[in-house]
């Protein structure tokens, strides 16, 4: 597995932060605001209830929900399965990396 | 395979394995040539390693996420490896050496799929077709693929878990 310590909660950060420091850290989380998407792509190989049962793996989501976001993957080509933090989509893509899905990630707005 | 499922989870937690012998050594020695495919970046193996940051300007991002995860990526596609040609033969798996079957054939699947150019609504090669073995191999894999995630996703509640706090 990938660790960063970078990937630590900021909400953590503020709360632990000198007074001092605050003034930049709000800085870096107002330029990280919009969040980052996390997207797979639809491929010919990766069997569909593969796909399906991934997301409910990794994300915890329902089947109902897992199922729709695959059969979006198939339908549209492409489906944001995730978003949230940079480091956090980072490692998101790296664990559906690590299940064979094609997923790459990209900043909202 | 036979009339019952292919891998079925056990009251103590491991998943009993019912799969022809000749399957079996099919499955190991595949996974055995695919191991040395990946250490010498065969082209076949590219699937293997999607990019994470595509479209303009994320060529540095891109580096980035490479430097970062590819150790990593390399080492969890042998382990997976590994674990299947070692346990091939075993009459149960754990769920760990099981994850591990799963994640090896998606692997091989993934490569052989790319060998045969595979798309959503190709017809199978026909008889006589040089690639008509490999197809095959590529078709069975599936089916292996299958019967595993129909066991392991009957173990994942339908409801899913709460959702993440992000």
């Amino acid at each position: 597995m990938i660790r960063r310590p970078a990937a630590r909660s900021r909400s953590t950060e503020v709360e632990t932060a000198p007074v001092e420091d605050l003034g930049t850290d709000l800085a870096a989380s107002t330029a990280t605001d919009h969040p980052w998407l996390v997207i797979v792509w639809n491929d010919p190989i990766n069997l569909m209830s593969f796909v399906t049962f991934v997301f409910q793996k990794l994300f915890g989501y329902s089947k109902e929900k897992a199922t729709k976001l695959m059969m979006d993957v198939h339908l549209k080509g492409r489906a944001v399965v995730a978003s949230g933090t940079r480091e956090r989509a980072e490692l998101d893509v790296y664990r559906l990396h690590e299940h064979g899905l094609w997923a790459t990630m990209e900043q909202s707005g | 395979m036979g009339f019952g499922a292919p891998f079925r989870r056990r009251r103590d937690g491991r998943y009993a394995v019912d799969v022809d012998p000749k399957l079996r050594t099919v499955l190991a020695s595949v996974a055995q040539q695919l191991g040395p495919m990946i250490d010498a970046d065969d082209p076949a193996t590219t699937r293997l390693f999607p990019p994470a940051y595509v479209g303009e300007d994320t060529a540095a991002d891109e580096e980035g996420y490479r430097a970062l995860v590819d150790g990593a990526l390399r080492n969890h596609h042998h382990r997976a490896l590994d674990v299947l040609v070692a346990t091939a033969s075993a009459e149960t798996l754990t769920g760990e050496e099981l994850d591990a079957w799963l994640s090896a054939i998606g692997s091989m699947r993934l490569v052989l799929g790319t060998r045969l150019d595979v798309s959503e609504d190709m017809d199978p090669p026909e008889a006589g077709d040089p690639a008509e073995t490999e197809y095959a191999v590529y078709d069975l894999l599936g089916m292996v693929q299958a019967a595993i995630i129909e066991e392991l996703a009957s173990g994942l509640p339908d409801e899913g878990a709460p959702e993440r706090a992000l």
